[in-house]
């Protein structure tokens, strides 16, 4: 399952990266802008991979608007899936909950999820190159998980790509961020937990970027 | 390779975040951000949840945040010592 809010502009900018790399390849339910909310997160969870964009604190996981669509005391059915929280600070307690209640693999982050977009690539986030030093190495680390690899490859491919843009990085505060991010991933469970490999982003997707996002963006 | 500038803000949020470091680091922020000239509306972003800072700030912003804001100073400080 996909969870892409796309409400404001770090959401956005995280749900756009996915849009570009992920969506065509996963299988539904993809809960995407509006219909990223709490009674069909709980409900939808027959896919063997949950994977979610959103705002977050160490007990919560949030949808569209900020709703929260997954927190401590209301986990959905995740036994023996695997769980991507791109949010901040899930690490801390949600993450660990989600691993007692039978998830086979988390990975998401301890403190702050933090990067540098620019806002005036809001309707084409995925073009934002500013973005793309964090928002490629999460990408590729759910695309790994999505070619059948195991959560500990997707995990180290995810760090590797994050010191390869550091050490390219030019921006200080840039690298600042990607170096921040880097130490906070968890990976959280077993290593070797995998899905059914999809088929790699078929053609034209790999060419050609969707259309602009045109849902407002709040302010 | 970091710059001098980026150097002094480093070592400006290290200190507590009293009034006066705040002022301080704000000022250091406002140079580094002179010699970074944007092309374009770049934005520090996250997403954290109910945060006693903006989740989305133009980079231009920052420092009057920095100056106004001790939780902001923390988190920021946080993230800079790792550049």
């Amino acid at each position: 399952m996909l969870a892409l809010p796309l409400g404001d502009l770090p959401t956005r900018s995280a749900s756009g990266f996915l849009i570009r790399y992920v969506l065509p390849r996963s299988l539904p339910p993809q809960l995407i802008g509006p219909m990223d909310r709490k009674q069909p997160f709980q409900m939808l969870t027959i896919s063997d991979a949950i994977i979610g964009v959103g705002h977050g604190d160490d007990s919560s996981f949030c949808g569209h608007n900020n709703q929260v669509v997954m927190d401590i005391l209301s986990i959905p059915n995740v036994k023996g899936k695997i769980v991507i929280l791109i949010a901040c600070e899930t690490a801390q307690l949600l993450g660990p909950e989600l691993i007692e209640k039978g998830a086979a693999s988390y990975i998401g982050f301890k403190d702050d999820l933090v990067w540098v977009v620019d806002a005036d690539l809001a309707f084409t986030p995925w073009s934002d190159k500013l973005a793309k030093s964090v928002m490629l190495p999460i990408t590729s680390c759910v695309n790994t998980i999505l070619d059948g690899k195991t959560t500990g490859e997707a995990f180290n491919t995810m760090q590797e790509y994050f010191s390869r843009n550091a050490a390219l990085e030019e921006d200080d505060l840039i690298r600042s961020c990607i170096n921040f991010n880097q130490k906070n991933a968890v990976l959280l469970g077993s290593p070797e937990a995998r899905v059914t490999a999809r088929p790699p982003l078929p053609l034209p997707f790999s060419l050609i970027p969707p259309p602009p996002i045109l849902l407002p963006l709040a302010s | 390779m970091a710059n001098a500038e980026w150097e002094q803000l480093k070592e400006a949020l290290r200190k507590a975040p009293t009034e006066e470091a705040r002022k301080a680091a704000a000022e250091a922020m406002r140079r580094y951000l002179a010699t970074h000239p944007p092309k374009s509306k770049p934005t520090l972003v996250s997403l954290g949840l109910n945060k006693p800072y903006p989740t989305s700030i133009p980079l231009e912003q920052i420092p009057g945040e920095l100056e106004r804001n001790p939780a902001f100073f923390e988190q920021f400080r946080k993230i800079v010592e790792e550049g």
